[in-house]
């Protein structure tokens, strides 16, 4: 299975058809859930393509084609796919896990911004027909700046560590003078508030 | 913060996860609500007086069978409903049968009775008790299910809420059934199936409300 997941390469899972792209991504996302890093960021670059061009042509039918606003509600169902790990069903198809988080962020952010969900295509046929996968990845609205602003000092430095230098966690932690555990449980209780502050903004009018 | 630079983060925070974990506290609390929800009603309630000789007849037997195979349906389901890409709703007309079967049951008896004893095996003595406890003690499961919806993913909290609604009535009439003291099919079969209805129309109301994740 090892040997499998190194053969598989970005290109390759750009252009391959549901049940292809199921067929490769869950052995790499059952390493992910054991505990593999490589696995899950692997996974997350391939599902995050696959989403952006779900997420994309869902939001062009319901009338917006600003760039920003698909990349706004992919980070949003990125961090709930993050953050919702556990739910996933080792039995069922990873890709299907997935695209009913991400139908649910969409529905969630439409309804709070005021525009009805209603008339969106039931999902599998409209997953089917989202063409291709997208890397083309445009700049976010300042929403999850905004989050990161809400979070406590100390996570918010340690998550611009990881994030801005590349720094491995291992580093990191040194760094704000944690255990490299410690800095784990820190990003994961940081990603949650992010995740919590985003699902709350707009609910009243500002 | 670009997307990229998100995927990053979660990589960096990233730590084995545990599948079958929302399995095991489905059970786990469904055994604690149950656990409380007994010893509420014997503490409140108390059992029934005759219960030394009537636990094992054949009414009591029917009313905890009922309590426990619709609990029992209902959890696989409310477990299931909090896994995004299964498809759940599908099974929840299974929760008909054990109705079905009590149902079924009722009418035997009406027919092998006379019309005028009718209105007695239907209204038995205390239906309104039934109607009023069993929805009284399902809250006690029904609040206890839904801070485990919260840990899980729930894409459609209608459907969670009707399974939750319907776990707890289950449960409750597992408990009630210590204490119940009417013991004719027709009056299991219309007092608690409109008991459990009632749980399961109160669970798919609020949850969808109450859970925004």
């Amino acid at each position: 299975m090892r040997r499998k997941r190194e053969q598989i390469t970005w290109r390759e899972l750009q252009d391959v058809s549901l049940q292809e792209l199921e067929t490769q991504l869950r052995p790499v996302f059952l390493a992910a859930v054991a505990g593999d890093a490589a696995a899950y960021r692997l996974f997350l670059d391939t599902i995050s393509m696959r989403l952006r061009g779900y997420l994309r042509g869902m939001l062009a039918r319901a009338g917006r084609t600003e760039p920003g606003e698909v990349e706004d509600v992919l980070q949003e169902t990125l961090l709930a796919l993050h953050l919702s790990q556990h739910t996933y069903d080792p039995a069922s198809p990873v890709t299907a896990w997935a695209h009913a988080i991400a139908r649910h962020k969409l529905v969630d952010h439409l309804r709070r911004s005021g525009r009805h969900a209603g008339n969106l295509p039931l999902d599998d046929e409209a997953y089917q027909l989202a063409g291709p996968a997208d890397d083309a990845a445009a700049e976010a609205r300042l929403d999850l700046e905004r989050a990161m602003a809400a979070l406590p000092e100390r996570t918010r430095r340690l998550i611009d560590r990881v994030k801005l230098k590349g720094a491995s966690v291992a580093e990191a932690a040194q760094a704000a003078g944690m255990t490299e555990t410690a800095a784990k449980v820190a990003i994961h209780r940081g990603l949650q508030a992010m995740a919590h502050f985003l699902s709350r903004r707009g609910e009243r009018p500002e | 913060m670009q997307t990229d630079d998100l995927i990053t983060v979660m990589v960096a925070g990233h730590r084995p996860v545990d599948t079958r974990w929302l399995r095991r506290a489905t059970w786990f609390c469904a055994l604690a609500a149950l656990t409380l929800t007994t010893a509420l009603v014997l503490l409140i309630l108390g059992v029934r007086a005759d219960i030394a000789g009537a636990w094992l007849t054949r009414p009591v037997i029917a009313k905890a069978m009922l309590g426990a195979s619709v609990a029992s349906i209902a959890l696989v389901l409310f477990q299931r409903s909090l896994r995004p890409g299964l498809k759940p709703g599908r099974a929840l007309p299974l929760v008909a049968i054990p109705v079905a079967l009590v149902a079924a049951g009722a009418l035997v008896t009406l027919a092998q009775a006379p019309v005028e004893q009718w209105s007695g095996l239907i209204f038995g003595r205390y239906w309104r008790a039934c109607l009023v406890a069993v929805p009284l003690y399902a809250l006690v499961p029904l609040v206890i299910l839904y801070g485990l919806a919260r840990r899980g993913a729930p894409v459609d909290g209608r459907l969670t809420g009707a399974c939750a609604g319907l776990a707890s009535a289950g449960l409750a009439t597992l408990a009630y059934s210590l204490h119940c003291p009417d013991d004719a099919a027709p009056f299991l079969a219309t007092w608690y199936t409109l008991a459990i209805a009632a749980v399961a129309g109160l669970g798919a109301l609020l949850f969808p409300r109450l859970l925004r994740w």
